[in-house]
């Protein structure tokens, strides 16, 4: 998580990341999708989670722009859209086209999913008006996760123990499934009905609202630069309908 | 929705997530990622499980990659197909569900196909990008390459997913069962 993005409300990067990805796909080609990809990693660079949202970006964006050259220029270019071969560097370009703007959309949300902490965005969200059905699943879920991959990793120890088979055949292998899978899946269940009376014992209602017990700031600043974004983004669109 | 419901859904998702390690270690080509949501299906219904898929693709896509926001969609799809599925009761046997995991499948397959074509390219840096890109070198059209990859994996993954779904219902207590609302099948 980023020291500097913590500062924010979770909501302004939320709504930036929002605008470079619509600049990304809907602003004025060829300068915009550029412009989103060096936006958003000059301010992951900025709050400091620079080198992952770069890795990020790059792991999604490099392997797409190749295998589309790959499938344009070289693999199969009598099935291209004009008909005749297509020239290298022009899949090149028909690559970058579509790599491009998925790099710069992933560099736009990598940074807030590197960025902020999820509890944070979702308390931010719940504060917005998320119903309290909503912001438990979500929060509940980004905590159950770690605790699920530990008991699967407990699971498949103790059933390698008892003898149950992880080689051979892809028959083999399929047999073991049910007691590798099926002891975590009926614990979770289990563990659900648990959850559920503990709910209910604390009184809570599905569809109002949570009160935060330390609510995050939302200053006037920044609800001023949230609405400038969104005329932003409405000016992209509307730029693009026009068009 | 029943505090039940709601309680089982975070727990679903981190099944999809969580799965994962047993496919690791069995080595299996398949992903198993939305057993979960077809658990959820079974247990409740479409909607909670609409919501199982939605989160799940949320969560992994915060946890791991964005890319995993853009198939948001096709999660939907697998929860609400599953979910109308076990109202028809096909998970009291592992046959109807093994066949409608297949069908879930090919439509899971299907609906991915304009996501694929419209961000992606039609190709995704993974074993079914590979596999669509074998399909164009034997120069079939863009969007039958990719919907051939993409079907292809999914039929085999949420077949399996349906038959593990109705093997576990079977083996879960009466009692709790009972308290989903759902007859045991056993």
């Amino acid at each position: 998580m980023s020291d500097a993005l913590a500062r924010w409300n979770p909501l302004t990067p939320l709504v930036a990341a929002l605008v470079l990805v619509v600049l990304a796909y809907a602003g004025p080609a060829p300068v915009s999708a550029p412009l989103a990809l060096v936006v958003a990693l000059a301010l992951a660079w900025r709050t400091g989670v620079g080198a992952r949202v770069t890795w990020l970006a790059l792991i999604v964006g490099v392997p797409t722009f190749a295998l589309l050259w790959l499938m344009n220029g070289v693999i199969a270019p009598d099935g291209a859209r004009v008909g005749g071969a297509l020239p290298l560097a022009a899949a090149a370009r028909d690559a970058n086209a579509i790599a491009l703007p998925l790099t710069a959309a992933i560099a736009a949300l990598g940074w807030t999913v590197v960025g902020i902490a999820p509890r944070r965005l979702t308390r931010a969200l719940a504060a917005r008006g998320l119903p309290a059905w909503s912001a438990y699943v979500l929060v509940a879920s980004l905590e159950a996760v770690p605790e699920a991959r530990r008991r699967a990793h407990e699971v498949l120890d103790a059933q390698r123990c008892r003898g149950v088979a992880v080689r051979g055949g892809v028959l083999g292998r399929l047999r073991s499934l049910l007691p590798m899978a099926g002891p975590l899946i009926v614990s979770l269940v289990t563990e659900s009905e648990e959850r559920a009376l503990a709910l209910d014992a604390r009184g809570f209602e599905p569809r109002r609202h949570r009160t935060a017990m330390v609510p995050i700031e939302d200053p006037g600043t920044e609800r001023a630069i949230r609405a400038a974004l969104w005329i932003v983004l409405a000016g992209i669109l509307a730029w693009r309908f026009i068009h | 929705m029943r505090t039940l419901a709601l309680a089982l859904i975070p727990r679903a998702v981190a099944l999809n997530l969580a799965l994962g390690a047993v496919v690791q270690a069995l080595k299996l080509p398949v992903y198993l990622d939305s057993v979960g949501t077809i658990l959820v299906a079974a247990l409740v219904g479409p909607w909670a499980a609409i919501v199982t898929g939605v989160v799940s693709n949320a969560v992994l896509g915060l946890l791991s990659s964005p890319t995993l926001f853009a198939f948001i969609p096709v999660a939907a799809v697998i929860g609400g197909l599953a979910g109308v599925a076990a109202r028809l009761g096909v998970f009291r046997s592992v046959a109807a569900a093994t066949v409608t995991g297949a069908v879930i499948g090919a439509a899971a397959g299907l609906a991915s196909v304009p996501i694929l074509l419209a961000l992606f390219g039609g190709v995704t840096a993974s074993g079914t990008g590979l596999i669509t890109l074998a399909l164009r070198a034997m120069h079939l059209p863009l969007p039958v390459a990719a919907a051939i990859a993409s079907t292809s994996t999914d039929v085999v993954d949420k077949a399996l997913s349906c038959a593990l779904v109705a093997l576990v219902i079977a083996r879960l207590p009466r009692r709790l069962t009972a308290r989903f609302g759902v007859a045991h099948p056993g």
